[in-house]
């Protein structure tokens, strides 16, 4: 058979001869799957840092130098810095103030600055899961979209199937194809979008419990200074 | 904690960075999507069969010769090995004046190779008919066993019942016609093969287009006289012979319109049959 009379099945003719609404449905697809990677890698890169930083201050912190030092560098905002030293700068300021007032009884010093620092480390863990529900949003609902516009364009197809007189597979194969495109974009945009939340909500999991006995080793040498200065 | 400042600037430059990446993801799939799947998928067409009244129309010009047709028998029985043009005068009228008109433009052209062809290649032929014809001329003056003679060489020539030519000038033209049709005979047939193919092909895509009336009875028979470009497109479709149903009658004039381009040959010879008329005969049902 001449071969410019077989019917043209690249996927860019597919695409470009689909029906509005399939179009609009992979166009969406196409979106969230740019957006989906778009969050990832943002989180990639945000989450890498914000692990060496930790790391860093970690190492500082518990490197026995002096406090007041660090929590001066901190303060002053010359350098980068990470949750957890923000945390540390927002407990020791409180500690600092409440110090300073006379007759404040230790627990009620040691729980302002408790509290000081939770409302940090709340902050920074929510900005921490920032566009991470776009994830999962993405995850969870694009094969539902692409599965949408393959059942539409199938139903087109039959519907144009319905109104010839000889019906060949040649006729509903285009139809499918292209339908199916839809369900392969949601499957592709869907399949990162899961994997990156799962990992990423893991990671600031593991960030989190980092933070949160910092907190309370943090809360205990503050203790022990305030019974040593008593 | 040395390292580069946290600062706005440098969370700008990390989404502008993830979103480069991100392009970069999509464009390397859409990339390997295009080259590396094949998705060209050859379709067998489904073989159709149509009989096609205006294909073996002739002309009544006088330099009309029969053409043996593989698609349609003729009205007589011809010997195979050597198909032998019948003359002129039993040729049977065209069928329809309007087949005429519409092949009229195809014949001519056609004519114009064929006699091209016969002087060409008949030449020697035509001299040496012409000096038999003389001869002849001569012998009839004479006797009538000469003329037997005659008769019978030109029976053994043509391979034929008949042998009522007697006239010379007759026997000559006969010759050269026949000679003209055995040299064009092979390039007719295989002109005529793709020309039947194409004429299928068409047909297919028009009954693929064609949405039946639910009151259409029977399998009346609707003939349209179709304008085509050269490249395909249809430029517009005339009903030349009403099935007798007007909504059959426009869905066929429907289906051909929604069938541009319409499939054509790409050889010259056989495109002059479809372009730029084109009768087409359809059915609903084959």
């Amino acid at each position: 058979m001449n071969p410019e009379l077989g019917q043209d099945l690249s996927l860019l003719h597919l695409i470009w001869n689909a029906s509005l609404p399939v179009q609009l449905v992979m166009l969406l697809l196409l979106g969230a799957s740019l957006m989906s990677w778009w969050v990832i890698f943002i989180k990639l890169f945000a989450l890498k840092r914000a692990r060496q930083l930790t790391d860093q201050f970690e190492q500082e912190f518990w490197g026995g130098g002096d406090l007041n030092a660090l929590y001066q560098r901190i303060s002053s905002g010359r350098e980068s810095v990470c949750e957890m030293g923000r945390i540390f700068e927002a407990g020791f300021r409180e500690f600092i103030k409440l110090r300073g007032q006379p007759g404040q009884a230790l627990s009620v010093i040691l729980d302002g600055t408790r509290r000081a620092m939770r409302a940090t480390y709340q902050r920074e863990l929510d900005s921490l899961e920032s566009h991470l529900s776009f994830l999962a949003t993405v995850g969870s609902v694009s094969p539902y979209v692409g599965l949408f516009g393959t059942v539409w364009g199938i139903m087109i197809a039959f519907i144009g199937l319905s109104s010839v007189a000889q019906a060949t597979l040649a006729q509903v194969a285009p139809g499918i194809a292209e339908a199916l495109i839809a369900t392969a974009m949601g499957l592709f945009a869907a399949i990162p979008a899961v994997v990156g939340y799962n990992r990423y909500t893991h990671d600031i999991d593991r960030l989190a419990n980092r933070m949160e006995s910092f907190m309370e080793e943090f809360s205990n040498i503050l203790q022990r200074q305030v019974t040593k200065a008593v | 904690m040395r390292l580069a400042a946290d600062t706005p600037v440098s969370r700008n430059t990390d989404k502008r960075v993830a979103g480069a990446l991100a392009l970069g993801v999509h464009a390397l799939f859409v990339l390997l999507l295009v080259f590396g799947v094949s998705w060209q998928t050859e379709h067998p067409a489904p073989v159709m069969v149509d009989l096609w009244q205006s294909l073996p129309a002739e002309t009544s010009s006088p330099r009309a010769v029969s053409h043996p047709d593989p698609v349609k028998p003729g009205p007589k029985p011809v010997p195979k090995p050597a198909p032998v043009p019948k003359p002129v005068a039993e040729e049977p009228p065209p069928k329809a004046p309007d087949i005429a008109l519409e092949k009229k433009r195809a014949e001519t052209e056609r004519q114009k190779k064929l006699k091209a062809i016969q002087q060409a290649e008949a030449k020697a032929r035509e001299a040496s008919a012409r000096a038999e014809a003389d001869a002849l001329q001569k012998a009839r003056d004479k006797q009538t066993e000469q003329k037997k003679q005659a008769m019978l060489r030109q029976m053994e020539a043509d391979e034929l019942k008949q042998s009522m030519v007697n006239e010379a000038s007759a026997n000559a033209a006969r010759a050269a016609k026949q000679a003209e049709a055995q040299a064009a005979g092979a390039r007719q047939a295989a002109l005529s093969q793709t020309i039947g193919k194409y004429r299928d092909l068409i047909s297919a895509t028009v009954r693929g287009n064609t949405r039946l009336p639910d009151n259409l009875k029977g399998n009346p028979q609707v003939r349209c006289l179709v304008k085509v470009l050269p490249t395909g497109d249809v430029v517009s479709v005339r009903v030349t012979q009403s099935s007798g149903n007007a909504a059959y009658d426009a869905a066929v004039v429907r289906a051909i319109e929604k069938s541009s381009p319409l499939p054509l040959p790409t050889e010259r010879e056989a495109r002059a049959a479809f372009v730029p008329e084109l009768s087409f005969t359809h059915r609903p049902q084959e």
